[in-house]
């Protein structure tokens, strides 16, 4: 079966949750559908990224330059990822429309893993 | 499900799984958080008992248990944030957690890194490995210490501070700090197994159970590249030999059996065969230690036929290389003990007179080995004599039963026959 990797991407100038409450709110409803997708038997892993805009590395004729993240290009930032089975993108299009992320306002890229 | 069918599946699945979920959160949320996770995962079993016997048991019981202990530890996070700055990233390393990711061979080590510090007390170490990584309850590692539930609460409170304090990571220590670490995990295990064979006044019950967990504790050393040294491999073996022995240790009165009582059939075999390879493990090893000759020692024992086919000389000989690494009064009195048998009770007895009495004392060995000595060359009074004295040590009740029935006999007149036991 085919893996596929969503790609959760938010924006940078979402507000920010105010209270322990409001982030345990968000992460439990983020735990919950992790939980879900795994006794759907899709999930096979994922993480959260660090909420920083991380590193580009570009080679430049021949240097290479290391510049911060995506921020100077867009607003948006990769904020996590999960790695899931499916069927075909309708299959995995359907278990990612069901994430927490697009109700906070997120964004989700959806890509095949190539089978070598 | 029936109420105690479901208690008795809980008790047996805290046993099992509630150090590996222990683990998993503590490599999420650190060991320093200890306290928490054990509240987190009390909490789930505590959840699993009230549900079960109504809702009916999980299909996937470990990995409900898992969810269960994770929400909670989440919950127990937010509580955490009145007092101090609200741990954002731990939060979210739950949130992303796998529940069927527990079990895992580097957390359970790496927990066992953490409890056995050395910067903690040895019974602080091993009373927290049995709190954590066995899952042992505060009342059962009171009853393996012979003290009180809230000394061990004491305790563990105490090595849980120093945790803290200590900063330390989540982690299988590696080079130089592997090498400082590692001893007093080996230690702590050894320990864990004498307190479990040689339990004073304790139960016999639960003896085999901290062998058995030795036993568990020392197998997983071994099968990981980091900690299977030929020091590690030697314990597994010097415990697993042990072990084989437990069910023929004790006679139907529950009387203690000496080696050369014990029906050899009941050995068991499978264990003795592990041993074994452990014992190959750990002689390939560039290092000779003490718990090398202790396992080789208990191999000549679990590889004789029969107690008259022992190789006393080259247990001897075992004896006398571990006392040049481990003089300490009780190898040199089982040194003696095992000379006696290669070279006669004289010459044994002679050994024995030259170690530090007082030392051994309050050892009831040493005088129930004298007591045995003095019988064999026929000294029937002082036999007497050094057998009641073995009497007034501590001892297991097994132990008590046999003495009490060797005294007897160093009472009875020589022409008298021994009334079989």
């Amino acid at each position: 079966m085919p893996s596929f990797l969503l790609l959760l991407h938010s924006n940078v100038d979402r507000p920010k949750p105010s209270s322990p409450d409001e982030y345990m709110a968000i992460t439990k409803t983020y735990m919950a559908w992790t939980d879900r997708i795994r006794r759907e038997g899709h999930h096979q892993g994922g993480q959260k990224l660090t909420d920083d805009a991380g590193k580009i590395l570009r080679n430049a004729g021949g240097r290479v330059s290391i510049t911060d993240g995506p921020y100077a290009e867009s607003k948006e930032v990769l904020g996590g990822y999960y790695l899931i089975t499916a069927r075909d993108y309708e299959e995995a299009c359907k278990v990612a429309v069901t994430s927490p992320h697009l109700g906070y306002g997120g964004r989700i890229e959806v890509r095949q893993i190539h089978e070598l | 499900m029936a109420m105690a069918e479901s208690d008795a599946l809980v008790s047996d699945l805290f046993r099992r799984e509630a150090g590996k979920i222990s683990a998993w959160l503590a490599r999420l949320l650190g060991p320093s958080r200890l306290d928490l996770i054990e509240d987190a995962v009390q909490d789930a079993f505590g959840v699993a008992l009230a549900r079960w016997p109504e809702d009916g048991v999980p299909e996937r019981p470990a990995a409900w248990l898992a969810v269960a202990a994770r929400n909670r530890a989440l919950d127990r996070l937010k509580h955490e944030a009145k007092s101090a700055p609200f741990d954002e990233a731990a939060a979210w390393r739950l949130g992303f957690s796998n529940p069927e990711a527990t079990g895992r061979l580097d957390d359970t080590l790496a927990l066992m890194f953490v409890a056995c510090h050395p910067a903690l007390a040895p019974d602080e170490q091993t009373m927290l490995t049995l709190k954590t990584v066995c899952g042992f309850g505060v009342k059962d590692v009171a009853r393996a210490y012979l003290t009180t539930p809230d000394a061990v609460t004491q305790r563990l409170v105490r090595a849980k501070r120093k945790i803290r304090e200590l900063g330390l990571r989540f982690e299988i220590p590696e080079g130089p700090a592997l090498g400082e670490r590692l001893p007093a995990l080996i230690a702590a295990i050894y320990l864990l197994f004498n307190g479990g064979y040689t339990a004073g006044e304790g139960e016999g019950l639960m003896a085999q159970e901290l062998c058995a967990e030795a036993l568990r504790l020392a197998t997983l050393l071994t099968e990981h590249p980091a900690t299977a040294t030929g020091e590690a491999h030697a314990l597994a073996a010097l415990i697993a030999f042990h072990h084989a022995r437990a069910g023929a240790r004790t006679g139907e009165a529950g009387e203690l059996l000496l080696l050369s009582e014990q029906d050899r059939g009941k050995w068991d075999r499978p264990l003795i065969a592990r041993g074994f390879t452990h014992l190959a493990s750990a002689m390939s090893a560039d290092t000779l230690t003490a718990l090398h000759l202790e396992a080789a020692i208990a191999a000549a024992h679990a590889g004789a036929a029969s107690f008259a086919a022992t190789d006393w000389p080259t247990v001897a000989h075992y004896y006398h290389l571990l006392e040049e690494l481990k003089p300490t009064p009780v190898v040199r009195l089982n040194a003696a003990i095992a000379i006696a048998h290669a070279e006669g009770p004289a010459v044994g007895l002679a050994r024995l007179d030259a170690l530090d009495a007082e030392k051994l004392a309050r050892y009831a060995l040493y005088h129930a080995a004298r007591g045995a000595l003095l019988l064999r060359l026929d000294r029937r009074s002082e036999a007497a004599d050094a057998t009641a004295r073995a009497l007034t040590c501590p001892l297991t009740a097994p132990e008590r039963i046999h003495l009490e029935r060797r005294l007897r006999e160093c009472r009875s007149k020589p022409e008298t026959p021994i009334a079989p036991a």
